[in-house]
């Protein structure tokens, strides 16, 4: 009998490598699911430390979202609003205008007679009575231009013109709030990354933990001849779960807090004459934040996992 | 032809103690041999090369066409799913069935759910436990764990099974049974090295006996010797 060393079990019909692969795959997935439920409240603690950690930079990004919403409605007065002399007329005001809009540094411009002024003050202000109370139209005809370039450098010359009375330009502001984007987002970034880490860390000490309890098992599973992949994959399962938990039980509460913020933000926001309208995360960012956090529990689970088994490898001496 | 090859194999531990010195040795396809020695010889080592939880300081274990010295990463698993192997120890997953210990040899080669079944119940019919397949190991006496460890190593038919001390904590018919199965294995294909420093069992069994003596091999006795 010549019979060569081999892995394949007696006479059974070998199993093709794919189907050993995803047979492993579907033993790990149950094997890891059943081992995170069978310790509840072990489990629950470590997907809620997780999902705090998550929620925090996760609320920061919402909310950032919506104030550039908001602030997106104030970009849109990135245009300079000039207001002639009284004495100025409407048709004076079109040959300034006309004038204007020949510069290079003027993308557009649009001129708003008082009569248009006061029937928008009507609609928006709510003001009618108080109008009609006056008898005349008080408002001066108004350029508005869309700078292209400089718009202080335009600012400042339109203002030295002998038919204008005032300029009123929201650059500044506007700067500012950017920077103060700009800051939130950095700080959404810095904080997501940081926390995100701690999340990372949280799922590999405890499948540190669960490898230490198992370490045994481990040990015996290595010598019948368990590939590292298959120790290592449970472990990986086990911390996409936890990843995955965390990142739903995180979501919950974002959807919880945009629940019992939106009414009275809707309730503000309407005092202000505005139908500013609080949002969440759309499905699409959703999955992706699942997807994200899924990975991260994965590859916390992973860096302990290669750890433990680069330690168990034999040595040669 | 040859299953297992030691060419001069030594292995020195770290702390400098040579644990085996030069030991060279082949065993055939088919053959069931022991290996002896007192408290310290170096049986556990020589068995721990063979299944690469050591590697040799000098020299070169073959198994079949493969030097163990090279084998790296994957294949070190796969070897080892070709080494049955039967401990003083058990080493059982306590939180597992017997059957689901005995059937992971099966699982780890991906074996079929329908075979891994019915190997594991062929094995552990043989091993007369049968009738317990859904027991934990702590339900067991020592006797009965050995025979699930004995069952595991055997189900995969591996072409080689090593065991250490086996029969250490059973009773003497007990280990006349189990000595009787492992006779039984190389009909079956698979080549069986004993280590074992009782030396009644060795010399009633009439095989292959290698004799270590403070890491060197200090006797190679075949059967036909030891009938005269």
């Amino acid at each position: 009998m010549s019979r060569k060393p081999a892995a394949a079990a007696g006479p059974a019909p070998a199993p093709s490598q794919l189907g050993v692969w995803w047979g492993h795959h579907l033993h790990s997935i149950a094997f890891s699911l059943g081992r995170a439920l069978r310790k509840p409240w072990a489990t629950l603690l470590t997907v809620l430390v997780m999902a705090l950690a998550l929620a925090l930079p996760l609320g920061l990004s919402v909310a950032l979202d919506n104030l550039s919403r908001l602030a997106g409605t104030v970009q849109q007065s990135k245009d300079i609003d000039v207001f002639l002399k009284p004495e100025i007329d409407v048709a004076s005001a079109r040959t300034l205008a006309e004038g204007l809009r020949k510069r290079g540094d003027v993308a557009g411009i649009l001129v708003r007679t008082p009569d248009e002024g006061l029937a928008e003050l009507r609609e928006r202000g709510g003001l009618a009575g108080a109008i009609d109370a006056l008898g005349e139209n008080p408002l001066p005809s108004l350029l508005v231009i869309t700078p292209k370039g400089d718009d202080a450098l335009l600012a400042t010359s339109v203002q030295g013109m002998p038919q204008v009375d005032l300029v009123r330009r929201d650059a500044q502001w506007r700067q500012r709030l950017d920077g103060w984007l700009r800051f939130g987002t950095r700080l959404v970034q810095v904080l997501a990354l940081l926390l995100g880490l701690g999340a990372l860390l949280v799922v590999g000490n405890t499948v540190r933990l669960d490898i230490q309890s198992r370490r045994e098992e481990i040990g015996v599973l290595q010598l019948l001849g368990a590939s590292d992949g298959f120790i290592r994959r449970p472990f990986l399962y086990l911390g996409a779960w936890y990843g995955l938990a965390a990142g739903a039980i995180a979501l919950g509460l974002l959807v919880a807090c945009g629940l019992a913020l939106r009414g009275p933000l809707s309730a503000l926001s309407a005092s202000y004459g505005s139908h500013f309208v609080l949002s969440g995360l759309d499905f699409g960012r959703a999955g992706l934040v699942l997807l994200g956090t899924t990975l991260l529990g994965w590859l916390g689970a992973g860096l302990v996992t290669e750890h433990f088994l680069r330690q168990t490898r034999p040595t040669e001496t | 032809m040859s299953l297992l090859r030691f060419d001069n194999v030594s292995k020195r531990y770290p702390g400098g103690h040579e644990a085996l010195t030069e030991v060279g040795f082949e065993v055939d396809e088919g053959e069931m041999l022991f290996v002896t020695g007192h408290s310290g010889a170096g049986k556990s080592t020589l068995l721990r090369l063979i299944q690469l939880t050591e590697r040799p300081s000098r020299g070169a274990v073959l198994f079949g066409e493969r030097n163990l010295l090279k084998v790296r990463g994957g294949q070190m698993a796969l070897h080892r799913r070709s080494v049955g192997v039967v401990y003083q120890d058990h080493r059982l997953l306590m939180d597992r069935s017997i059957a689901e210990n005995v059937a992971l040899p099966l699982i780890l080669r991906g074996t079929r759910r329908a075979e891994i079944g019915k190997r594991v119940r062929a094995a552990l019919d043989r091993m007369g436990l049968g009738a317990r397949e859904k027991a934990l190991p702590s339900q067991l006496s020592a006797g009965e764990q050995q025979r699930v460890g004995i069952a595991r190593a055997i189900v995969a038919e591996p072409p080689l099974l090593i065991a250490d001390e086996p029969t250490g904590n059973l009773d003497p018919t007990l280990a006349a049974e189990i000595m009787e199965l492992f006779a039984s294995l190389p009909a079956r294909g698979t080549s069986v090295l004993v280590a074992s420093h009782d030396l009644a069992l060795i010399k009633r069994m009439r095989k292959r006996v290698l004799i270590l003596d403070h890491g060197r091999l200090a006797d190679d006795i075949r059967p036909e010797d030891l009938a005269e």
